[in-house]
């Protein structure tokens, strides 16, 4: 990694409502993928602010530019053009080294299809993580949130969807990232699964007050959110403010 | 070209570094195949046809003394077809620019026409023959070469007594002496021994011999019976002094050469299997894999109406590629050490043209038996992909299930990390691939192990020999045995410090059916210079009564201390004797027996006699005692230690130094390709998991240690195993190569132990590290995307 990159810590910060200094600020971003006449423009300039303790969903079609603007946020790919900051810092600069490092001390990611680790336990899928980062919170409690300290000691082929994500949620937040990234969190799990994912999602970003990010196609979870901005065509067609946050058993599934 | 071939075209492209180790693999054992097969091609039709352009004799005799009129009783022998008798008598010789004397052994050409047998080969220069040809002499060639002789040259030899000095009419070869070396000498050393052919009348005139003979060639006429005919010439030669007359098998020269072959066939079969059994596997990984990789396309193919036979032959097309390939390099490396071979061969053997002659029916077999190994290697994995029902095929492949290695379970869980136990349980999983990695892993190891113990075992030799067996400077004999007051001439000679007398006489040994012939050597009780050793080692004291002979001797006649064995005199007076074995002796080169020298005196009844004697002379009078010698008659040979060691390290360091090489480049290719191939195959195995790891915040290094993690426990694993493979692999070889001529002592050192480890170790984490370098293609955002 590089020297100089120096993360603040989520802890660090005001709590939710009182700091108005973003966790990512973003103007003007764009994502071209290759040249010419085969250039594919995924992102053609957005433009937001996200804070702490917000609970966002990102809205759109396949090829709206949503998984794109993931990518961004997530450290994974670098920007065209225009201006990402993650708490000041410009993330479209940073090398790959420095991109790692981002996404091992401030990121926590949801994937579609879980992406456990087939030959570790539950347990020790989430001590993968917190093995690499500072100030982790124990496996076992991470576990213990999102309800499955019972199973802890299972492999991923003795739990079924719903639990694979759950470790996956576990595992993603048992570094205490700044930010929560779901991708289609519930996408392969059947409705009544997908409400105890999504509750674990909301019981995190409540009580520890991180940023989740959850980007669906499923309109259903923009309930859920304090704002909503639904993509098309790399641009944000709509951003709405939820006057008030709706509970994930209170949607209308 | 159809089009399910130009998609295995494009696969083969994408997965062509990993087709190419498996290749090199192959090609290893194929080249390895390839030479040694033609290698024996190449030695036995050379053989063969020199023998038979050249008439080599069927049967051989030496004998004190005979008149020419004996020849034709020889020729009325039943089952002789021709005989030729002749003269050959070992002399010292005077080579200009060799501060030693040197030792050469004079062959008599007949007064009229040219030999019958054993016909030499003129290779520069002409023959000296003809009744009045004198003062001329042709000379074995490797000798020539040594010292650098050309026709026209001129050479000394003390004849009976007479220095002599001779002009080199010509350079020559004979089916006699492809080997050209003293007889029981482990290896040629062409700087002080050599081979002469003269006109006989000169020769027979200067030992009082014109008229006789000692020395008979036959051969046999077809169907004829050679045991009946030694016999028969045995009975015949017996008043004359014969030392026993003996068949081709026992020839020293076509012994060695048989010898070699031998251990050629040896070779030509355990490593080739070893490297494409390797070879075999790895084909088999690759395969599987790519199989699991285009589960989909194989169902698509079969929705789509191809049948079974054709998906199955696509996939063993795909294999039979590989097969081209290794064996295409493994024919052009085979060709390439065959060559570098026959060169090392040219330092033992001496043949009018030694080429390379490849063995094409090698080549097909060896095609097959590669074939045959794919075949084997990918079946099982074409089978499940052409059973595979389209609907099935079309679902990814259910998720790994795993549970807590053995390790874990017996409670060394908590000191494991995370990518510790990633690593222990997918090697749990795959018990099979795992443990064929690791043999793999282990024989590359092993392989190594051979050449250095080949190094240790000869620098053993040549401290036991010349360090602890041998301990004269200089050994003189004389033209004939002689009085042993003798010895006191010897002492005489300028700077001799001490003089220790030996008495060699030519016996043959029995023990039930089984006899050999050897010479028996008369010794101090317990001398200080030529000392008998056993295995310990440690010195043997010769008792008054009694015979100790080499191990390897006393395995062949099945004798033990204690046993008896019969000893006939083959020189003088013959007799037959039971004398009681009561020691084993170590050598490693011919074979030997040891009697202390008064009681073989004893038993000789000759009188108190001696035939040369074993000398420590003072460095500094050097110069002068090798004077003395030349100019001393009674003195046909004389061995200096120090030249000899020397010869023997320079010749055996070429060939070693090949063989560390060859085995070198092998060990490489087989640790690195399956490294290489493993890493490869984790790395598409677990893409998804890696990518997965990279977007939570792994470093390239940290996926890269959890890719390599499994491989470099295995690389540990199998380090131990390949050093105990080794050893086995060494000793295997030790005793194919261990023969009545030459001998290895089985040497193992740390230093070989090391040796093997490090080079494995380095190859294997280089290859891992090509292959992590792929980690830097992985695709982060992949691991977002879903299965399906």
């Amino acid at each position: 990694m590089s020297a100089a990159v120096h993360l603040p810590h989520p802890s660090s910060a005001p709590p939710a409502g009182a700091d108005r200094e973003p966790i990512f600020h973003v103007r003007g971003l764009a994502r071209v993928y290759g040249a010419g006449t085969a250039a594919v423009t995924a992102l053609r300039g957005v433009d937001f602010d996200f804070f702490r303790g917000e609970l966002v969903v990102l809205l759109g079609a396949s090829g709206s530019g949503k998984s794109t603007l993931l990518n961004q946020l997530g450290g994974l790919d670098s920007p065209t053009h225009g201006t990402l900051l993650y708490r000041g810092w410009n993330l479209g600069t940073t090398d790959e080294s420095g991109l790692t490092q981002f996404r091992r001390d401030a990121v926590g990611f949801v994937f579609q299809a879980y992406n456990l680790i087939p030959s570790l336990t539950a347990r020790e899928n989430v001590a993968l993580i917190t093995e690499i980062c500072r100030d982790p919170m124990a496996p076992e409690d991470a576990l213990e949130l999102v309800g499955l300290g019972p199973r802890m000691d299972h492999f991923p082929a003795q739990l079924s969807g719903g639990e694979q994500q759950r470790v996956a949620i576990a595992r993603a937040i048992a570094k205490r990232p700044d930010v929560l990234l779901c991708d289609e969190p519930t996408g392969a799990l059947d409705v009544h699964t997908g409400i105890t994912v999504l509750e674990a999602i909301e019981r995190i970003n409540r009580d520890l007050g991180t940023l989740a990010v959850i980007i669906t196609h499923n309109a259903i979870l923009a309930d859920m959110a304090d704002r909503v901005f639904t993509l098309s065509d790399g641009r944000i067609v709509n951003a709405r403010t939820n006057a008030r946050r709706g509970s994930v058993r209170e949607l209308a599934w | 070209m159809s089009l399910l071939d130009r998609k295995l075209l494009r696969d083969l492209i994408a997965l062509k570094s990993q087709a190419l180790a498996v290749a090199l693999v192959m090609a290893c054992g194929l080249a390895m195949m390839v030479t040694t097969r033609s290698l024996i091609l190449s030695l036995e039709s050379t053989r063969d046809t020199y023998y038979r352009e050249h008439r080599f004799a069927d049967v051989f005799a030496r004998l004190k003394r005979a008149p020419n009129a004996v020849r034709e009783q020889l020729a009325a022998i039943p089952g002789v077809a021709t005989v030729q008798t002749s003269i050959a008598i070992q002399v010292t010789l005077d080579v200009p620019g060799l501060p030693e004397p040197a030792v050469g052994l004079l062959n008599s050409l007949p007064e009229r026409g040219e030999p019958v047998l054993n016909r030499p080969h003129v290779r520069a220069g002409r023959l000296p023959l003809g009744r009045t040809t004198r003062g001329e002499l042709a000379v074995g060639e490797a000798f020539a070469e040594a010292h650098g002789l050309k026709p026209g040259g001129a050479i000394s030899a003390i004849l009976n007594g007479t220095k002599q000095n001779f002009r080199l009419s010509g350079i020559v070869l004979s089916p006699e002496f492809v080997f050209e070396a003293p007889p029981g000498a482990a290896l040629p050393d062409n700087k002080t021994y050599g081979v002469f052919w003269m006109p006989y009348k000169e020769l027979a005139t200067a030992f009082q011999l014109y008229g006789a003979f000692n020395n008979v060639a036959i051969t046999l006429a077809p169907g004829a019976s050679e045991g009946e005919v030694i016999a028969a010439v045995n009975r015949l030669l017996a008043p004359y002094g014969a030392r026993g007359a003996y068949g081709r098998v026992n020839h020293p020269s076509h012994r060695r050469v048989d010898d070699e072959i031998r251990v050629l066939q040896g070779l030509s079969l355990a490593f080739p299997l070893v490297f494409l059994s390797v070879a075999a596997f790895m084909t088999n990984s690759v395969m599987s894999r790519q199989i699991a990789l285009q589960r989909e396309q194989i169902a698509m193919l079969k929705a789509c109406g191809f049948s079974n036979r054709q998906v199955g032959a696509h996939y063993f097309k795909f294999s039979f590629a590989i097969v081209i390939v290794g064996v295409l390099f493994g024919a052009i490396g085979g060709v390439y050490l065959g060559h570098q071979l026959v060169e090392m061969y040219h330092l033992f053997f001496r043949f009018p043209q030694l080429d390379f002659v490849l063995d094409a029916r090698v080549l097909v077999a060896a095609a097959a038996v590669s074939a045959l190994a794919a075949f084997t290697g990918v079946a099982g994995a074409v089978r499940r992909a052409v059973h595979l029902p389209p609907a099935e095929a079309m679902r990814p492949e259910a998720p790994a299930s795993f549970r807590p290695a053995l390790l874990e379970r017996i409670g060394g869980a908590r000191w494991f990390s995370a990518s510790f136990r990633m690593a222990l349980r997918n090697i749990e999983r795959r018990p099979i691939r795992s443990g064929l990695t690791c043999l793999a892993l282990a024989l590359a190891t092993g392989i190594l192990i051979v050449p250095n113990s080949f190094r240790d075992g000869i620098a053993y030799v040549i401290d036991f020999q010349w360090d602890i067996v041998q301990r004269q400077t200089v050994t003189l004999t004389l033209v004939e045995p002689g009085p042993s007051r003798a010895i006191a001439d010897f002492r005489h000679l300028p700077g001799v410090e001490l003089a220790e007398p030996f008495r060699f006489v030519p016996v043959e040994l029995r023990a039930g059916p089984i006899s050999r012939r050897l010479t028996l050597q008369g010794l101090p009780e317990r001398g200080t210079l030529s000392r008998v050793i056993d295995a310990e080692p440690r010195q043997l004291t010769l008792p008054a009564r009694g015979i100790v002979i080499s191990s390897k001797l006393a395995d062949i006649l099945h004798v033990r201390p204690g046993d008896e064995v019969i000893a006939k005199v083959l020189e003088g007076r013959e007799r037959e004797l039971a004398v009681p074995v009561i020691g084993l002796a170590e050598d490693f080169a011919g074979m030997a027996a040891y009697m202390e020298l008064h009681a073989l005196n004893r038993l000789l009844l000759e009188g108190d006699r001696i035939s040369g004697a074993h000398l420590v002379v003072n460095a500094s009078r050097w110069g002068d005692f090798l004077h003395a010698v030349k100019q001393t008659p009674r003195a046909a040979g004389c061995v200096i230690k120090n030249s000899i060691r020397d010869g023997f390290r320079k010749t055996t360091g070429q060939s070693i130094g090949l063989l560390q090489k060859m085995y070198l480049l092998f060990a490489i290719i087989v640790a690195f390709g399956i490294i290489y191939n493993s890493a490869r195959i984790s790395l598409s195995e677990r893409m998804r998991e890696l990518a997965t790891l990279r977007v939570l915040g792994f470093s390239r290094g940290e996926v890269g240690a959890v890719l390599v993690g499994e491989l470099v426990l295995l690389t540990v694993a199998a380090l131990p195993l390949g050093l105990v493979i080794g050893a086995g692999f060494a000793q295997g070889i030790i005793a194919s190569v261990n023969t009545e001529t030459v001998r290895l002592p089985l040497v193992l050192t740390a230093d070989n132990y090391a040796f093997a480890i490090l080079v494995v170790a380095c190859a294997s984490a280089l290859s891992a590290w090509f292959a992590a370098r792929k980690l830097a293609d992985i695709n982060l955002v992949s691991a977002l995307k879903a299965l399906d």
